[in-house]
């Protein structure tokens, strides 16, 4: 009988956690929801904002993310790429820990201290300023890891098989890479960008003050000027949370950001969820 | 075909994104190690243990070392219950369909903005701490120790989830081919196996929770004290995120207050390595844990 009760206790105490977990999760993307959906319509989504983000819409915010975390993913790609090939195929096997825990600890960087880094690495010593590129070489550092561990994960699970019939046909180490290792692996870059997007979509604290302003600026007509962000909007519409209208435009534009991230990881599960290898099938 | 013999461009380039990869974290280190100097030499050990902060005068970072530290236990207390029980549930009992559900919804959870989490903060759960405990101001440690902890439940309960699901069925069996009933093999059989992946699971998470800056930044209310009595929570107060947060921008390179908070960004660096560290070194092999879902791998 007391086991029994134990039992029972037990799983209802799971149960109540899980529906907590649960409906919490829900709380938060029905308030987004919610508050986001009756500010945006295609006004809002394709003209510039007015008097400091209380009226009109988004647009150079949305396109000012996508120009920072654009060429953070064009900067991040090939460095995430080689350092990957590298690690799986050349790197001798007793460095391989030690590699993956300085990587590993490059991805717990809290990202306040990328910023305050990439300000003074990219801004004031190669003299970048206050711009969207010394933005996007910050996230490109901070996305580097989501890349670099999704690429290195595929190519390590390409089939054996596959190298074999590779060194079989007398390839070099060069060769192999290039005509397996590299094509065999697109998934694994495909699924690490998207993430690496996503997260760099979604970062405020290391470009607040390094690559953003908060208006008067439309697109960067040259690559030391700094741009407006949605991160960067919402951030400072919600530190005027008593204006009614600077508040919904907010909403309105969280709900923009957390919409394009959630596609961009969706986007990376699908084609996580999808990929099989020939030789498995 | 190669000019340079053995030396390959495609190996140069190669090597040198290796290179890259592997010293960004030491060369953040080294930067605040620097910069962080003046400071120390400046009020010595004090600018560990003083409890007052003047831009100009005097830099003490006690009151935002407090903050980081009761804040992030606060998010650990509410999250770890509510990771353990939903993790235990979608691992054991759940049908795989509906594992796979909660998980993706779990990841894309993750994924939402730190600043959208702040807006949230700010405009609904200020007001229900502020309603619900009568306080003055809804700005306090513990609404942005909430705030946290909902923002790492996704990563403690993936985390969790996975190690639950590593322990081998085999064992499940056995326990309850010996009669245990499934609480019992949870407890006696599962969890045991799986411990080591939980702790790694929360060091992971309060690895985030300490390095979170918007979300703590808007509910917080930015204020340098040290509460009295201390473990009064209710209070507004600072961490070190925030602190860097509100202060970087006017700050950026300038004297001693520049120093200050590069002192302020090497102690959270140094916790937040030391965990992370610790946290990587429990879960083991290490692969994807704490960046992407972990998918399974094959030995070559």
């Amino acid at each position: 009988m007391r086991r029994d009760l134990k039992e029972v206790i037990f799983f209802s105490a799971c149960i109540i956690t899980t529906v907590t977990a649960i409906s919490l999760l829900f709380i938060i993307l029905s308030a987004i929801l919610v508050r986001g959906l009756p500010a945006i319509n295609l006004e809002f989504l394709t003209t510039e904002s007015k008097e400091f983000g209380q009226n009109g819409g988004i647009l150079y915010q949305t396109m000012g993310t996508f120009i920072l975390i654009g060429m953070a993913g064009i900067l991040a790609f090939p460095i995430a790429l080689g350092s990957a090939v590298y690690q799986t195929e050349y790197l001798s096997l007793s460095l391989r820990g030690t590699a993956d825990l300085l990587v590993y600890a490059l991805n717990a960087v809290p990202t306040i201290i990328f910023g305050l880094f990439g300000y003074m690495f990219f801004g004031v010593f190669l003299k970048l300023g206050v711009s969207w590129l010394t933005g996007s070489f910050i996230l490109a550092i901070m996305v580097l890891p989501t890349v670099l561990v999704s690429i290195k994960e595929a190519i390590e699970s390409i089939p054996f098989k596959y190298l074999e019939a590779g060194l079989a046909l007398g390839l070099t180490q060069e060769r192999l890479v290039r005509a397996v290792i590299i094509p065999q692996s697109i998934h694994g870059m495909v699924t690490g960008l998207l993430l690496g997007l996503a997260r760099a979509a979604g970062e405020t604290a290391a470009i607040m003050f390094t690559a953003t302003t908060f208006s008067g600026v439309l697109l960067p007509a040259s690559f030391r000027e700094p741009v407006t962000s949605l991160q960067t909007h919402i951030l400072i519409l919600a530190q005027e949370a008593i204006n009614p209208r600077a508040l919904t435009n907010a909403w309105g534009a969280a709900l923009v950001l957390v919409a394009l991230i959630m596609l961009m990881s969706l986007g990376s599960m699908l084609i996580r969820a999808t990929i099989t290898h020939e030789a498995e099938r | 075909m190669w000019p340079l013999g053995r030396w390959r461009p495609g190996v140069a380039f190669f090597i040198s994104s290796f290179l890259i990869s592997i010293s960004a974290t030491g060369i953040i280190f080294i930067f605040l190690i620097v910069e962080s100097f003046p400071i120390f030499q400046h009020e010595g050990l004090g600018f560990l243990s003083g409890s007052e902060w003047y831009p100009g005068e005097v830099y003490g970072a006690l009151p935002m070392i407090y903050g980081t530290g009761i804040v992030t236990f606060i998010a650990v207390s509410f999250a770890l219950p509510l990771a353990l029980g939903s993790a235990v549930i979608t691992s054991e009992v759940l049908s795989r369909p509906t594992r796979l559900v909660i998980k993706m919804m779990m990841e894309l959870l993750a994924g939402i903005p730190g600043v959208v989490y702040g807006l949230l903060g700010i405009t609904l759960l200020t007001t229900a701490v502020k309603n619900t405990f009568n306080l003055i101001d809804g700005n306090s440690f513990f609404t942005a120790g909430i705030l946290l902890s909902i923002m790492i439940l996704p990563t403690v309960m993936t985390l969790s989830e996975d190690a639950l699901r590593s322990v081998p069925k085999e064992y499940r069996d056995q326990a309850l081919a010996l009669g245990l009933n499934r609480s019992e093999t949870i407890f006696h059989a599962v969890l045991p196996g799986a411990i080591k992946g939980i702790a790694g699971a929360v060091l992971l998470g309060i690895g985030r929770a300490m390095g979170e800056t918007i979300s703590v930044m808007l509910v917080i209310g930015s204020l340098d004290r040290i509460p009295q009595p201390f473990y009064n929570i209710f209070t507004t107060g600072q961490t070190i995120t925030s602190k860097l947060g509100r202060e970087g921008a006017e700050a950026l390179g300038v004297g001693y207050h520049w120093n200050a908070l590069a002192g302020l960004g090497l102690i959270l660096f140094l916790a937040v390595m030391g965990i992370t560290f610790i946290g990587n070194s429990i879960v083991g092999p290490l692969s994807g844990r704490g960046i992407n879902t972990k998918r399974k791998q094959k030995k070559r």
